[in-house]
This record gives C-alpha cells, sequence and structure tokens, in this order.
C-alpha cells in the first residue's frame, strides 16, 4: 500500500514524533508507515484521515508491489 | 499520568504501568517458582500440606503473570503488538521442533540426563530474539 503520510506531514511541518504523538503510536511505527513497511489496521487509517481532514482514499492507494 | 484528547492515557504511560505490573507479576512468579523448588526441602521437610498449599501459590501468580503479559500486549500500539505476536508464533515453532528433538536425545543415548525445563531457556532466547529481528526490519531509518 501506498500512502502520502510523509508529504502531509512535511506539509505541516509535524515531526514523526507529534505525528505519532496525536496517533497514540509508537514514532517507529510512524516510520514503518511513512517508508511503506506496514500497513496500518483500518481503525489506525481512518485516524489518520480524520486527523488530516481528508478522505482516507486521498491519503492510501493499494499498490500490490508495496 | 498524561491523558491524550480523548480522556485516555497515552500509549508510553500505558507501557510503562502494564510493564511494572508485568515485572512483579514475574518477580511473584519466580519467587514462588523458587519456594516450590526449594521448600520442601530446605524449610518444611516435604510436609504434603505445605507443599500443596506452594503449588496452588505457584499456579495462581503464573495465572497473574499471564494476564499481566496480556495486558502488556494490549497496552502496546498496533505495530509492537503485530511484531510481539509474530515472534510468538516463531517461538511456538522453534520450540516445539527442538522440544521433539531434545525430548529423543536422552532415548538415542546422546544426553545421560535431560530436563524439560531447559526448553524454557530455548523459547526465551528465540522469543528475544524474533522480536528484535522482527522490528528492526520494520523500524530500520
Amino acid at each position: 500500500m501506498k500512502n502520502k503520510l510523509k508529504v502531509l506531514r512535511a506539509e505541516r511541518n509535524w515531526t514523526q514524533a507529534d505525528l505519532a504523538s496525536a496517533l497514540d503510536v509508537t514514532r517507529q511505527t510512524v516510520n514503518a508507515i511513512e517508508k511503506g513497511k506496514y500497513d496500518p489496521s483500518l481503525p489506525l487509517a481512518f485516524k489518520v484521515a480524520a486527523l488530516f481532514a481528508m478522505p482516507i482514499e486521498q491519503i492510501f492507494s493499494y499498490a500490490e508491489d508495496a | 499520568m498524561s491523558r491524550n484528547e480523548n480522556g485516555s492515557t497515552d500509549l508510553n504511560t500505558r507501557i510503562n504501568q502494564s510493564s511494572v505490573r508485568l515485572f512483579l507479576g514475574t518477580m511473584g512468579w519466580v519467587a514462588t517458582t523458587a519456594v516450590l523448588a526449594f521448600g520442601p526441602k530446605l524449610w518444611w521437610e516435604f510436609d504434603p500440606s505445605v507443599t500443596l498449599i506452594a503449588i496452588v501459590l505457584n499456579l495462581i501468580t503464573g495465572a497473574i503473570m499471564l494476564v499481566a503479559q496480556y495486558r502488556h500486549l494490549m497496552s502496546m500500539d498496533e505495530l509492537q503488538k503485530q511484531t510481539h505476536l509474530e515472534a510468538m508464533a516463531i517461538t511456538l515453532g522453534v520450540t516445539a521442533i527442538v522440544t521433539v528433538t531434545y525430548g529423543n536425545l536422552e532415548p538415542a543415548g546422546v544426553l545421560a540426563d535431560t530436563r524439560p525445563t531447559n526448553i524454557l531457556f530455548v523459547t526465551g532466547i528465540t522469543y528475544i530474539v524474533a522480536v528484535i529481528v522482527l522490528w528492526m526490519r520494520r523500524t530500520s531509518e
């Protein structure tokens, strides 16, 4: 799965730690999601969408090789 | 205690609290295990009623440790939780394989004396190594 987490975070000048704190996860989890090494659960993906006030499909997109 | 916008405690606070409970639960179990292992011979000269109490206490503290372990797992964030669950699956497989092989070493004449508790070392080491490797693979910068 691909995502725009890093771009959206950078646009707001948030650090990974800031985002992790807002999502109640570890900084390493944010890093793993940004790098495509971990796909978040549906509840966490919705939490991300709510935080950025965007539809979930604008942040996450399905990619078979990612 | 730090709380987030939803009024629930934050991740670090939850993990710290559950870690302390897990530590205390584990220490309680280790202590009652030591009492059960050495007590009959050293302290109460194999009195069956005292031994029975020691067995029950060992099982109860074991159950307390298990609940603490479960709650600790549930306090983690989803990547930590997945890492630990995968490590547990690997540990289960390794432990099963090693148990069968190790159990056959005495009948095969390779070892004179085998102890089932030795398997605990394999379980513990496998779990720790699996958690570290899985976590590093996913979170390396």
